[in-house]
């Protein structure tokens, strides 16, 4: 039997009248680290949101823990799947305001542990008063950043990570791929064009070439 | 004591102030005269249809067309917040019709029942300005509330979905957005109570008062209008956002692109 988390069977992408990507195939097991490596366009970022439901495949079937993933499996897949995209426009209100409603949601109640929160948000480069600070008064960097804790707190092991370091600084670009590449119980599949990701265990697949 | 009749004369040299905006509009350059004439002269029309309709209904006083009315005035009212907004009409038809049945209706059985005490509870004399009151005041609630509900949803994708990625369920997805506009569309009808009698006094009170009516019996009757209105566009917007997000998110949780009308044009 397979014990594939993910898999992407024969996977077509169409723009429009143009396809983009033709048959992609990628099996992903846990403990994984995929870096897909393509050029601008050729749908990677797609490849990313189809786990999550938020794109379908033109053709072709996506498998999440050897289940097909439908409008069924796909509440169980979020459940378990981290997709922290590039262009995070997160919420409007406080830090502290959007914690509070993530971990109202029924799934996430109980699960806030804030003592991991501020060591999060130190390790991370965050100053204390992050957590009063209004969404829209944040850079895009930081509003990752905020994601990335938010998705560790829920407890997710899957990460689909679009470009999260491109606004980043050096030392901090370095720090957010150790943070990630450090933990071997994660499966990471990453879209970056920074070679901090580009470390022996982390597995280059060519998207659309 | 009747009102004072306004005759035909009368009336049209009513019409003559509009010389007022039309210079306005002339000398500004704002462009509003076409727009002037064509709104007035709607008005026209339609008011006099609905005068004549109105004094047949009112001699005819029969329940059942006196409710068939209600119907009418029902569609009219679905038709032009789904349209208002840029909805497809198909798809939303049947559940912003039901907010406004369920919306206005229950709450004109209960005025008419036991506000007014009415022995004919569909009395057309009633039922039908009382019911277009409660109707008015809910299409403009449901129009804000629709609008801006599946426009902040569609404008904030990225913000909606990454709540679906962080574990919400739909409806606690959903649930901020719905929040927010329901407080939105809500909003003016608190505003109005709060400054009714102060600010403005309003066109059922002082037509009743025109018409003899004693100011106190025109205030207890504003006041329950004023109720009734309220109850009926919180009903009827609620009723609305809920009934219409069956039709309008897919079984992943994903606003539908075609429930936008420029998506099957």
């Amino acid at each position: 039997m397979n014990t594939e988390l993910l898999k992407y069977e024969d996977v077509s992408i169409r723009y429009g009248e143009k396809e983009v990507l033709s048959n992609f195939n990628l099996d992903i097991n846990k403990g994984d680290r995929i870096l897909l490596k393509g050029r601008s366009g050729s749908g990677k970022s797609t490849l990313l949101k189809m786990p999550m439901g938020f794109a379908h495949p033109t053709r072709g079937r996506i498998f999440f823990n050897n289940h097909l993933l439908d409008s069924d499996t796909v509440w169980n897949a979020r459940k378990r799947i981290a997709y922290v995209s590039q262009d995070l426009d997160i919420y409007e209100g406080s830090v502290n305001e959007f914690i509070e409603e993530v971990f109202s949601y029924s799934f996430n109640q109980g699960k806030l542990d804030r003592t991991k929160l501020r060591r999060l948000l130190v390790y991370l480069g965050f100053q204390k008063d992050v957590l009063e600070m209004d969404f829209e008064d944040l850079s895009g960097g930081e509003k990752q950043r905020i994601g990335i804790i938010m998705s560790v707190l829920i407890g997710k092991d899957i990460y689909l990570l679009d470009e999260i370091t491109s606004s980043l600084d050096g030392a901090l670009k370095e720090k957010v791929a150790n943070y990630f590449l450090e933990r071997k119980e994660w499966t990471l599949v990453i879209i970056s064009h920074d070679d901090v990701w580009e470390k022996r265990d982390v597995k280059v697949i060519p998207v659309g070439v | 004591m009747d009102a004072v009749d306004i005759g035909y004369f009368s009336l049209a040299a009513c019409f003559l102030l509009l010389t007022v905006p039309f210079l306005v509009s002339h000398y500004l350059k704002l462009g509003m005269i076409h727009d002037t004439v064509v709104s007035a002269s709607r008005m026209i029309v339609q008011l006099a249809f609905v005068g004549v309709f109105l004094t047949l209904l009112f001699d005819l006083n029969s329940s059942i067309v006196n409710l068939l009315w209600l119907l009418v005035m029902i569609l009219a009212a679905t038709h032009s917040s789904i349209n208002d907004v840029g909805l497809d009409l198909k798809k939303l038809l049947l559940p912003i019709m039901v907010s406004f049945i369920a919306g206005n209706f229950l709450v004109i059985l209960y005025f008419n029942t036991f506000v007014v005490e009415l022995e004919n509870l569909f009395d057309a004399r009633y039922l039908i300005p009382i019911f277009g009151m409660f109707l008015g005041n809910s299409l403009r609630g449901n129009i804000v509330s629709i609008n801006n509900f599946y426009d902040t949803i569609r404008r904030n994708e990225n913000r909606y979905l990454y709540s679906l990625s962080l574990c919400a369920k739909k409806h606690e997805a959903i649930l901020p957005y719905a929040r927010k506009s329901l407080k939105l569309a809500l909003k003016p009808s608190i505003a109005n109570m709060s400054t009714i009698g102060l600010v403005s006094l309003p066109g059922m009170m002082t037509g009743q008062i025109i018409a003899g009516s004693s100011p106190i019996l025109a205030i207890k009757y504003q006041m329950a209008i004023m109720i009734g209105i309220y109850v009926s566009t919180v009903m009827t917007v609620t009723i609305g956002i809920f009934m219409t997000i069956r039709s309008s998110f897919d079984d992943y949780g994903i606003l539908k692109e075609d429930v936008f009308k420029s998506a099957t044009a």
